[in-house]
């Protein structure tokens, strides 16, 4: 890869977006059968696959709390998934944004409802082409939802970088290698942030308007997530044969076994004592 | 009904009433959202009904465990939960001495138990002391997400009558999202 | 449920439809699960396929560099093979060093190619005994439902027939592109059979794997030689059973190279 000479053209930037157009996304949800929650997402040419476990008891059990769910999350890049191999398993790099994804992430979830569990969330880089993280919480704010887990709302990311001295969102790998500023945001539904980094060089009124332009980003993004879960559910309506019903307000009884049978299987049990 | 089934998101706006509040929702700001991905369930109170989800346990609940550990004197059972339940030695039917647990039952059997008691650390107590509750010798086990569970029973019983009726078994639905079918079919 | 205890019914209901020559899905002993592979999904490899055997989902990834030779093969190219099970794939993977079977898995499927000689090694020497091109593969396992040798071994092998050697991006060789593709000439094949009792099915689901005895994986070659062989389970196995599974898995090979990867 080398350097461009401008990354911004009349305005057009070198993959033909505007400075504040975001990468085209496709959010696949359920996409794992094993996993409790899932989701697939490519984005730009990322493509990051995200899985939810839990929550399940915690293994080692010293990482237990007593009142809440701990949330784990692990990164991790496929040795594939860039240019030069990337020795497998967890570096630095990856060590640092698995944990601030999972601070990302822990805001919106009522772990408070699942004393001494844990919920796992694992997201796989597949193939990088920068934003992996920001794309990684996103794929795994759907996951959750997927499985089923209580949250205040989902957690939208995107970053904001500077090129050629102007301030563009959603670096692909070009801008992100050679920019100037990179600056990844992830915020919820309200509006509070739970992911900022930067590095790179910005001025203090350069960083205010990073902050808005990433904040529509994840605006655009948050519809693109939530139309992905609103479109896995109505597939599966679609399917059932039955019209859904409408679960009962009162618990419902449990069905109770056949007596006379009930009886049969005792007395066997005596019997061969 | 169909037109009433809303499909929510968690943070979706479900009621300005939070006086309404249900499961699944949950208090922002006065307002009532949705914490949960599933359909909304407009009674007296505002639900939603997740499709998906973890099994938590509540007292009075019958599930079918499997036992996973024999301890000196409970059966550690897993629920499909993210908590055990543990089934102490007098809550078997009858009286049974300790060295003799894992003859009556042993690692990987199936039981048909009530939840007596969670406490708030999520400690789980089973109990078998119940006619209609046993360990679990014949038929199948499957298992479907718990929060289908009142789905599978239809209203009073109805969709649950009507399998039982057209495949000729005896079929217990555990709170748990176990099913346990036993019948000449299986 | 905690997979690594089985719950009995489900062994005693698997076990009953043994019994009565069936499988959960229907399936008869010698049948595959549909198959279901894309090659080149990956733009940043060299070579990648990923393949989806019943419910199990894996990628597999190849990357090529420069490097240099090992000190006993000066002349020769290398292979280095490596599988990871995922934490995603299975609630009872962990992440962390990889696990034995994954090891396991990793070496059966690198032996499959470098013994078959599918790869032509000499052809990817650039200086002898300095430079030498490095073949990595990597294989993710994204969801397990049974069988991940198998399918392995068929993405991998998928994937190095499409694979290219990058010699414009590293200014190496003759060919001023990176369209030269890898020298393939053999395809090697994984045929893995469980024993269940008496009885020898193939492309076991992770539920049938728990009951399962022991594992035989036989890698037969286009001219149906063998070129590994791997035993993986407690169980003996008579050499009579032995017998049965090289001669299935001589069929089964030849079926899903047609199928699949004679293009």
């Amino acid at each position: 890869m080398t350097k461009p000479e401008s990354f911004i053209t009349n305005g057009i930037r070198i993959d033909g977006r505007k400075p504040e157009e975001i990468r085209p996304i496709t959010i696949e949800v359920g996409v794992l059968d094993r996993a409790d929650g899932s989701c697939y997402i490519e984005h730009g040419l990322n493509k990051v696959l995200a899985a939810v476990y839990g929550p399940r008891e915690v293994h080692p059990r010293h990482m237990q709390k007593p009142t809440t769910a701990i949330v784990r999350f692990r990164y991790n890049m496929a040795s594939f998934s860039v240019e030069e191999r990337k020795r497998p398993g967890p570096d630095r790099r990856s060590v640092e944004v698995s944990k601030v994804s999972r601070e990302a992430l822990e805001p919106v979830i009522f772990t408070e409802y699942f004393p001494k569990s844990s919920i796992d969330v694992f997201v796989e880089v597949l193939q990088a082409d920068a934003g992996t993280r920001t794309v990684g919480i996103n794929a795994a704010s759907v996951a959750l939802a997927d499985a089923g887990i209580p949250m205040r709302g989902l957690v939208s990311a995107c970053a904001v970088g500077k090129v050629d001295g102007e301030l563009v969102l959603d670096l692909m790998k070009e801008e992100d290698n050679y920019g100037e500023a990179d600056m990844p945001l992830a915020m919820t539904q309200t509006g509070e942030i739970t992911l900022l980094q930067m590095d790179g060089n910005l001025t203090p009124e350069e960083f205010e308007k990073a902050i808005e332009m990433a904040q529509e980003g994840c605006k655009r993004i948050y519809e693109i997530q939530r139309n992905a879960l609103i479109e896995r559910y109505k597939r599966d309506i679609e399917t059932e044969e039955e019209p859904l019903e409408t679960p009962e307000e009162e618990p419902v009884e449990v069905e109770t076994v056949v007596e006379n049978e009930a009886e049969e299987e005792t007395s066997e049990e005596v019997e061969s004592e | 009904m169909s037109e009433k089934q809303r499909i929510v998101i968690p943070g979706d706006l479900v009621s300005r009433d939070p006086a309404r509040r249900g499961d699944g929702t949950y208090v922002r700001d006065g307002s009532l959202y949705a914490s949960l991905y599933g359909l909304v369930n407009e009674r007296e109170k505002i639900r939603v009904v997740p499709l998906s989800g973890k099994y938590v346990p509540t007292r009075r609940d019958v599930v079918v465990g499997f036992v996973k550990e024999v301890t000196f004197s409970n059966w550690i059972v897993d629920i499909g939960s993210p908590y055990e339940g543990l089934l102490h030695v007098s809550e078997y039917p009858r009286r049974i001495e300790l060295d003799e647990m894992s003859a009556h039952l042993g690692i990987g059997e199936a039981v048909l138990v009530e939840v007596k008691e969670v406490d708030p650390m999520m400690k789980v107590e089973l109990t078998m002391r119940d006619r209609r509750l046993r360990v679990i010798r014949s038929g199948r086990i499957v298992e479907i997400s718990p929060s289908k569970v009142p789905r599978l029973i239809g209203h009073g019983g109805s969709m649950i009558s009507l399998i039982k009726g057209a495949s000729d078994c005896s079929i217990v639905v555990g709170q748990n999202g176990r099913v346990w079918i036993n019948g000449k079919g299986c | 449920m905690n997979d690594d205890v089985m719950n009995q019914l489900k062994k005693d209901y698997l076990y009953k439809l043994m019994l009565e020559n069936k499988r959960a899905d229907g399936r008869n002993f010698e049948e595959y699960r549909e198959i279901e592979i894309q090659t080149d999904i990956i733009d940043k490899a060299e070579g990648s396929a990923s393949i989806k055997l019943g419910n199990t989902y894996l990628v597999a990834g190849i990357k090529i560099q420069p490097g240099e030779p090992f000190p006993d093969t000066p002349d020769d190219g290398v292979i280095i093979t490596n599988i990871e099970l995922l934490p995603m794939a299975s609630p009872i993977f962990e992440a962390g060093p990889p696990r034995e079977d994954a090891v396991e898995l990793a070496r059966v499927i690198d032996r499959g190619i470098r013994e078959s000689k599918a790869i032509d090694l000499k052809q990817l020497c650039i200086t002898p005994g300095e430079k030498v091109w490095i073949i990595f593969i990597d294989i993710h396992v994204l969801n397990d439902g049974g069988n991940i040798m198998d399918a392995a071994s068929l993405a991998t092998t998928a994937a190095l027939l499409k694979t290219k050697i990058p010699e414009k991006q590293y200014q190496l060789g003759n060919n001023n592109n990176d369209d030269k593709r890898l020298p393939i000439r053999n395809i090697p094949i994984a045929t893995t059979a469980t024993t269940l009792e008496n009885t020898i099915i193939l492309d076991p689901t992770n539920d049938e794997e728990q009951i399962a005895g022991t594992k035989l994986t036989i890698i037969t070659n286009t001219n149906n030689t063998i070129s590994a062989i791997q035993k993986s389970g407690r169980e003996p196995l008579t050499p009579t059973q032995i017998q049965h599974i090289t001669t299935l898995a001589k069929e089964q090979s030849q079926k899903l190279r047609e199928k699949f990867l004679e293009v």
